[in-house]
């Protein structure tokens, strides 16, 4: 088994009192698309600057290809960034910028000017090579930085929310841009954000962190069904949230009490009394009449929400209790919402998950 | 009524106005202008009397003592330019980059200091320092190293140089080099530059303009400066400072003076349109 | 960021250098002016105040120290009023030729202190006020002029636009406003610009050689003695130049850290 291209152990860095990263342990596998998502502050772009030699851990160590590199300095470790400010240097034009690395690596002339020319035009700059960065579009200097980056052709290439600054119709190309290349190049990407909707997208891997510490990885699909934690179910997707106690057990079924009343889902080895939260999806709770699902609820319309082809639907509860319920738009019209904008809504025993608290 | 509002808020405004405009028109444009007509005035009998003749420049322009000066001068101050560019350029990356905020404060509270304190008695104390018997060569007999003659030489002209325009010039490349956008010059290690590479490839470019200002600061303070090559240049051969302050205190030669003192000024005007071109031109 | 340690260590002791280096001749000034021998070699010797004393009875020194004070009071006073109505001008108000405007209030500094004198002798002398303090304050002020106007102009930039703006919406004439607002808002960095205007004009030696006749300032003195004989009076002259202006100058540099920390509020 090859070593893992880069691996952290037990990394912690501090900045004063206040614990940036704690005791982080992570492993980047060669060719895989890994994202690292959380609020502001959790710690991930400092985890993206230590493995970039920018910061030094205080504790822990960093390893690329087996080797400790944390006295390394941040110029002879293969790392290329990609800055959020893009970082391209105003007094280069584009192609001077993307020969740049080349040029610290004592490439002739000629030679790396071909191969940033060579990048520009994968990239669908080309026309562009000789215009001064500051005079282009964000989409097009966020092409030029991406090759910079990727003209040494590392192993790895680090990612700090290089879609933040774009319009939205912009991020959906240059999803798919960053997907189509990390394929193509089948080098890692470790891609920083703090958008749910990009690391869904595009990751192989969803490393979640929170206060400095990794909460939870997995693939995005089980970071979404399956979180492991309140504030990853907080965090991720659109979950409505109950935290209760077991009350009873009856075959593969348990009973939990919430201030909404009982909720019926599946047993999982818990006894009776245990504090449990509940998470249910949106697009698991849905609107149905009563009684045609082992949990309803009803509630009334406070607002909706659309997104593209589905809409949110934001409910309340008699007792003040939020709801989230998703359906395709297109469903909309297929229930009635009575006069009074009341509703019921219920989910399937199975379609909720159960974390302890 | 809205005229006498408009004419109340004009008054206002040309209020604020006028005290530079009077002042400032009436002395420094109306000495400076004085200055040019009186390049053209004659000195009979040791009295000045307006005219509009050439005879000053022609006589000034035409001595090879004053072209000697001239670019005596212009090379003095040129090269002190460059060497305390130089020599200003490890401390200012050291104080823009390297210290904390905190030392930074307190290295620029101190250099500012000596720049607004006697350049004159400054000067005067290196004179002690550099003299044949002074502290340097009391310091390197100490050390063993044999004396050296420094004071009436150029070398001794540079020192005077660098007293005056230093702390200058270490305070504006120290401004100019702290606000660069740290990133870029992340962005240039991690693209494989070591620290010493990322000063020429990165840093210098990004604080270009003002080093460029500082040294144009430099050259205008160096190329005007009468003390340093008179008290510790050994004043021969004369700069075009030296000139002016000799061919005034011998007998009312003013118009010559001002022929100097012109000239002067102009090559300040071309050295600093050219720098403005170096600072602003790329745009274009 | 990384790096090694020793690195950083030069080039802080490269910092101690350069500092060294600009402050050596206030030390040796300092250190001589109590040197008991006439001429200014090492090693010392005995410690005195006697150039001191000289000094101190010397009735052509007093004068031009009194001279020199009166004519840094005075253009202080001028230059930070000018000041303040140059500085305001810029903040509030834009107006074709403005450009020339600000370079007239910028450009001085930039003209050799040789030329200076010349001009101001020559054209002072045609006001026929040459050889007079009223002279050398005149043309201190036309020096000073910038410093006041780049200081004050500084601590304009941080308040808020909107306050006088407001103070005229509650019925206070832009006179007024200025009176009660604008002016305690700038208040410390009038000080600091006096202070500073003050320590430039205390040693200003170029343009007062040239236009003070027998009014003479203490920098025109010290030209003179430097050019006759050894004089070790010179220090003790020095050093009590450089405390008056060092005092002067951090006096200054003070007023201007304090004033900005309290940004946005008047004072």
């Amino acid at each position: 088994m090859s070593d893992p291209l880069l691996e952290l152990r037990g990394v912690s860095k501090r900045y004063g009192a206040h614990s940036a990263v704690r005791n982080l342990d992570l492993v980047v596998n060669p060719g895989e698309f890994l994202a690292i998502m959380g609020p502001s502050g959790c710690g991930k772009t400092t985890t993206l600057r230590m493995m970039a030699g920018l910061e030094q851990p205080d504790e822990g160590d960093i390893l690329a290809a087996g080797q400790r590199v944390n006295e390394v300095p941040p110029h002879q470790r293969d790392i290329p960034l990609v800055w959020q400010s893009l970082a391209l240097f105003p007094f280069l034009n584009a192609r001077e910028n993307v020969e740049f690395g080349l040029r610290m690596r004592g490439i002739g002339r000629t030679e790396r000017r071909s191969r940033a020319l060579d990048w520009l035009d994968r990239l669908g700059v080309r026309e562009f090579a000789e215009r001064p960065v500051d005079t282009l579009s964000g989409g097009q200097r966020q092409r030029i930085a991406l090759a910079r980056s990727l003209i040494t052709e590392p192993p790895i290439l680090l990612l700090d929310e290089p879609l933040s600054a774009l319009d939205a119709n912009l991020v959906i190309r240059m999803q798919a841009l960053l997907i189509r290349l990390q394929r193509q190049l089948g080098i890692a990407f470790v891609y920083v954000t703090h958008s749910q909707s990009e690391a869904f997208a595009m990751a192989d891997r969803v490393v979640i962190m929170g206060g400095g510490e990794i909460v939870q990885i997995g693939s995005p699909k089980e970071v979404y069904r399956l979180p492991s934690t309140r504030f990853v179910a907080e965090f991720v997707g659109r979950n409505n949230i109950f935290d209760g106690k077991v009350v009873a057990v009856n075959g593969g079924e348990m009973s939990v009490a919430t201030a909404i009343g009982p909720l019926v889902v599946l047993a999982c080895d818990l006894d009776p009394g245990t504090s449990v939260t509940v998470v249910v999806a949106a697009d698991s709770l849905q609107p149905c009449l009563p009684g045609e699902r082992p949990n309803t609820l009803a509630c009334s319309l406070i607002s909706e929400e659309f997104v593209g082809s589905m809409v949110t639907l934001f409910l309340e509860t008699s007792d003040g209790t939020e709801l989230k319920v998703q359906v395709p738009e297109r469903q909309l019209g297929a229930f009635e919402l009575k006069g009074d904008g009341l509703l019921t809504v219920g989910f399937l025993p199975q379609d909720a998950h159960v974390l302890r608290t | 009524m809205a005229s006498d509002a408009r004419r109340r808020a004009a008054i206002f405004a040309v209020a604020w106005r006028a005290p530079l405009l009077i002042w400032q028109g009436s002395f420094f444009i109306g000495a400076l202008g004085f200055l040019t007509v009186m390049s053209f005035w004659l000195v009979k009998n040791y009295r000045m009397e307006p005219a509009f003749v050439f005879q000053n420049w022609e006589r000034i322009l035409a001595r090879p003592f004053f072209w000697d000066a001239f670019w005596r001068t212009l090379g003095l101050a040129s090269l002190g330019t460059l060497v305390i560019s130089v020599l200003a350029f490890p401390a200012a990356y050291t104080i823009g980059l390297v210290l904390s905020p905190r030392a930074q404060r307190l290295a620029i509270f101190l250099l500012v200091i000596p720049f607004f304190t006697s350049y004159l008695v400054r000067a005067y104390a290196w004179q002690i320092i550099l003299a044949d018997r002074g502290i340097l060569n009391f310091l390197l007999s100490w050390l063993g190293i044999p004396a050296v003659s420094m004071l009436n030489t150029p070398a001794a002209t540079l020192v005077g140089y660098a007293t005056l325009t230093l702390p200058l010039v270490v305070v504006l490349q120290a401004l100019s080099i702290s606000s660069i956008d740290r990133r870029l010059i992340e962005a240039a290690y991690n693209l494989g530059c070591t620290r010493l590479r990322a000063i020429s490839m990165a840093i210098v470019p990004l604080a270009r303009s003002g080093l460029i200002i500082a040294a144009v600061f430099a050259f205008i303070l160096c190329y005007g400066d009468f003390v340093a090559p008179y008290y510790l240049g050994g004043s021969l051969p004369p700069t075009l400072s030296i000139l002016i302050v000799d061919t005034a205190k011998s007998g009312q030669q003013w118009p010559r003076s001002a022929v100097v003192a012109i000239t002067m000024i102009g090559v300040l005007m071309a050295v600093s349109f050219v720098a403005m071109r170096l600072v602003y031109g790329r745009r274009r | 960021m990384t790096g090694p340690r020793l690195d950083t260590l030069w080039l802080k002791a490269y910092v101690g250098l350069a500092l060294a280096f600009v402050f050596a001749p206030i030390a040796v000034a300092l250190v001589f002016s109590f040197n008991s021998s006439r001429f200014p070699t090492l090693p010392l010797q005995s410690f005195t105040l006697e150039w001191y004393e000289d000094v101190a009875s010397n009735p052509e020194l007093i004068s031009a120290f009194g001279r020199s004070a009166l004519v840094a009071l005075l253009v202080a006073a001028l230059s930070t009023a000018i000041g303040f109505a140059t500085a305001y001008t810029d903040y509030r108000f834009s107006f074709r030729g403005k450009g020339f405007f600000v370079a007239l209030a910028l450009l001085p500094p930039t003209i050799p202190s040789v030329i200076m004198g010349l001009a101001m002798l020559a054209w002072l002398s045609r006001l026929a006020i040459s050889g007079t303090i009223a002279a050398i304050v005149v043309a201190h002020t036309v020096i000073c002029i910038p410093f006041a106007t780049a200081i004050i102009r500084l601590r304009l930039s941080e308040m808020d636009a909107g306050l006088e703006l407001a103070a005229w919406n509650l019925g206070a004439s832009p006179w007024t406003a200025v009176r009660t607002l604008v002016l305690p808002f700038a208040r410390r960095s009038l000080l600091a610009a006096m202070a500073l205007t003050a320590a430039v004009s205390f040693d200003e030696y170029a343009v007062a050689w040239f236009v003070s006749g027998l009014q003479k300032t203490v920098p025109v003195v010290v030209l003179e003695i430097l050019t006759g004989n050894v004089d070790p009076r010179i220090n003790a002259i020095g050093a009590i130049v450089f405390v008056t202006s060092m005092s002067l100058v951090i006096a200054a540099q003070i007023l201007i850290g304090r004033s900005s920390q309290k940004s946005g509020t008047a004072e």
